[in-house]
């Protein structure tokens, strides 16, 4: 913000075009609305895609940046790291898109600010993954997640989602909060808001008072809030089962993976810092997995358990953001440091895809089997003889049960493998132990899905919704969940490097 | 006695722990929305502060741009209550327990 750059909006034009698309977009689509009469609405759903496919395809056509370019004077970064996210981002809208429709065509009735809200929420994540300046990171952080909590709350009549949306926004407030006084002492110590700055004075006072360390501190409250870290997941339980299934699938998947990608930059920046906050941050992640993974045991709804499921594996993201942070101080040379810090970093790139995959596709399964938005096929018990009267909708289920459990041949196996390998790269045996056994207890709640699904004959109320879209769109996600789990080689090395062209 | 840097700050941290103490001790939604606005007002003025000290505009920025979000997240809280008002005849924070198992 205060430095020499030139300013050269035109030629900047072209790589800021991904975010223009979906703001213009959004703001069309909301106009659209306002001038069409009726009660049908799926042009806005055909336009909503197409301005994320717009989204996609000015990506792809972006000239790439030398490394090191940054858009707006420092405000953001234009590398690929930000690339990936935003095709990322883009995917987790296009789908819920797909499972929003399919929920209010079963209905009759459409929900006509899910679409422009969904395009501004994920500009929200796709500026706070490409964030390199303090400004730029409270703006994107508030962007996503006004939209996000109008979606949640936005379900007319249904007091569970009014109370949700309550519940996220006071309490989302409350972390914005915190994030804010953190920005703002972090400002105080650099005398300026870009990261580069930032991390400058950081790297000259590493002990300088006790503000600096406050200033980190609350920063890492605000993004423990946003990806569910304990003792800052309260709000997850109630909100991920109060708000409707197709916006539940975008909180856990495309918020929870920007917010890391924001983590991932703001780690990368302070890491004298961070060395102060190691061992409560250690304690903090083994409580998340540890208390995601039992509360998950003993849960009735899908929604709720995959709440719990998630806040679980916000806690194996956690190990991964570890292994990072860890690597300055064991490694024998900077350059065994670098690899293992790229290795940590891209294991969680490539665990937040295919963390997005499978729990997208199991809430596409939800999606798929409402009979209406009043009645979402919530109860575990609502799935059992799925087997036998929807074969193909139950068996990627079950792929994504397997994946989310951790089982080979599946994406979450793989993913989960190379998180843990490395953080026992960067010396923390004992975190990638109690790891791997909060994944084996993870197995227990996955795999009853699987056993309701094929072994319990249908009795009672049972889920009976039906859409091809959705049926349609959760094949693909388990086709592209094996297929990673099969081959996962070539796309961790393109995480992996992703990672390491990362610029802050 | 000159007011300097420590005095903005001291001030900045009591609004912040009165804020945050008004989030977790009083059960009036209303209230609890008031009490998050103090605690950003205590950032904007370490903002502020530091942007006198360091002869820089970004932290005034900032502050505006403080001062545009709250208003937003107040108009969004203000609906959401509405409507739960509606129904439930009450803000108090402890009534909303339909979600709760």
């Amino acid at each position: 913000m205060n430095g020499p750059t030139p300013v050269t909006l035109g030629a900047e034009l072209p790589v800021l075009a991904p975010y223009l698309v979906l703001a213009v977009g959004g703001l069309a689509v909301m106009l659209v609305d306002a001038f069409s009469g009726g009660r049908r609405r799926d042009h806005l759903s055909l336009l909503t895609l197409l301005v994320l496919l717009g989204a996609a395809a000015a990506q792809g056509a972006a000239p790439a940046e030398p490394r090191g370019a940054t858009l707006l004077g420092g405000m953001l970064a234009a590398d690929r790291f930000s690339r990936f996210f935003n095709l990322l981002t883009v995917t987790i809208a296009m789908l819920t898109t797909v499972y929003a429709t399919s929920m209010f065509e079963r209905d009759g009735r459409y929900r006509a600010d899910f679409y422009p809200l969904t395009l501004f929420a994920a500009l929200g994540m796709m500026l706070l993954a490409a964030a390199t300046d303090l400004l730029s990171l409270f703006l994107a952080v508030e962007t996503m997640s006004l939209a996000v909590y109008v979606l949640v709350a936005g379900e007319r009549g249904s007091l569970r989602s009014s109370e949700a949306g309550f519940k996220y926004l006071i309490l989302g407030a409350f972390a914005s909060a915190f994030l804010l006084m953190g920005l703002a002492l972090l400002y105080g110590q650099a005398g300026a808001t870009d990261y580069a700055s930032v991390h400058r004075a950081v790297q000259a006072a590493p002990d300088g008072g006790i503000l600096l360390p406050l200033a980190c501190g609350l920063v890492l409250v605000a993004l423990g809030f946003k990806v569910a870290m304990v003792p800052f997941h309260m709000w997850t339980p109630d909100v991920y089962d109060g708000a409707p299934a197709y916006v539940t699938g975008l909180m856990a998947t495309g918020v929870k993976a920007a917010a890391f990608a924001a983590l991932l930059r703001v780690v990368w920046l302070l890491p004298p810092i961070a060395e102060a906050w190691f061992p409560l941050l250690a304690v903090l992640t083994v409580l998340t997995m540890t208390y995601g993974n039992l509360v998950a045991l003993s849960q009735n709804g899908l929604k709720r358990m995959l709440a719990y499921s998630s806040i679980a594996h916000a806690g194996y993201l956690l190990l991964g953001v570890l292994a990072v942070l860890n690597t300055g101080r064991d490694s024998a040379t900077a350059v065994q440091a670098a690899a293992v810090r790229d290795a940590a970093g891209g294991a969680i790139l490539f665990y937040l895809v295919v963390y997005a995959l499978m729990n997208l596709g199991a809430f596409g399964v939800v999606a798929c089997l409402s009979r209406s938005r009043r009645e979402e096929a919530d109860a575990i018990d609502g799935y059992a003889g799925l087997s036998r009267r929807r074969p193909f909708v139950a068996a990627t289920l079950a792929v994504f049960m397997f994946s989310l459990a951790g089982i080979p041949p599946t994406a979450g196996f793989v993913g989960k493998f190379y998180i843990f390998d490395a953080v026992v790269k960067a010396g923390l045996v004992p975190l990638a132990v109690w790891g791997v056994i909060n994944s084996l207890l993870s197995a227990y709640y996955y795999l009853r899905v699987i056993v309701v699904m094929y072994m319990k004959p249908a009795e009672g109320e049972v889920h009976d919704g039906h859409s091809w879209e959705a049926a349609f769109t959760c094949g693909v996600l388990a086709l592209l969940v094996l297929l990673l789990g099969v081959v996962p080689g070539s796309f961790y090395a393109l995480a992996a490097h992703t990672y390491r062209q990362m610029i802050f | 006695m000159t007011v300097g840097l420590t005095h903005y700050l001291a001030l900045a941290a009591a609004l912040f722990l009165v804020g945050m103490a008004g989030v977790l001790i009083r059960r009036n939604s209303l209230i609890v929305f008031m009490s998050i606005e103090i605690m950003l007002s205590a950032a904007n003025i370490v903002f502020a502060a530091y942007s006198r000290l360091h002869g820089d505009l970004a932290g005034h920025v900032f502050v505006l741009m403080v001062f545009a979000v709250a208003a937003a997240e107040a108009a969004i809280g203000l609906a959401i209550l509405v409507e739960i008002h509606r129904r439930r005849r009450s803000v108090n924070v402890d009534d909303l327990n339909t979600l709760m198992e």
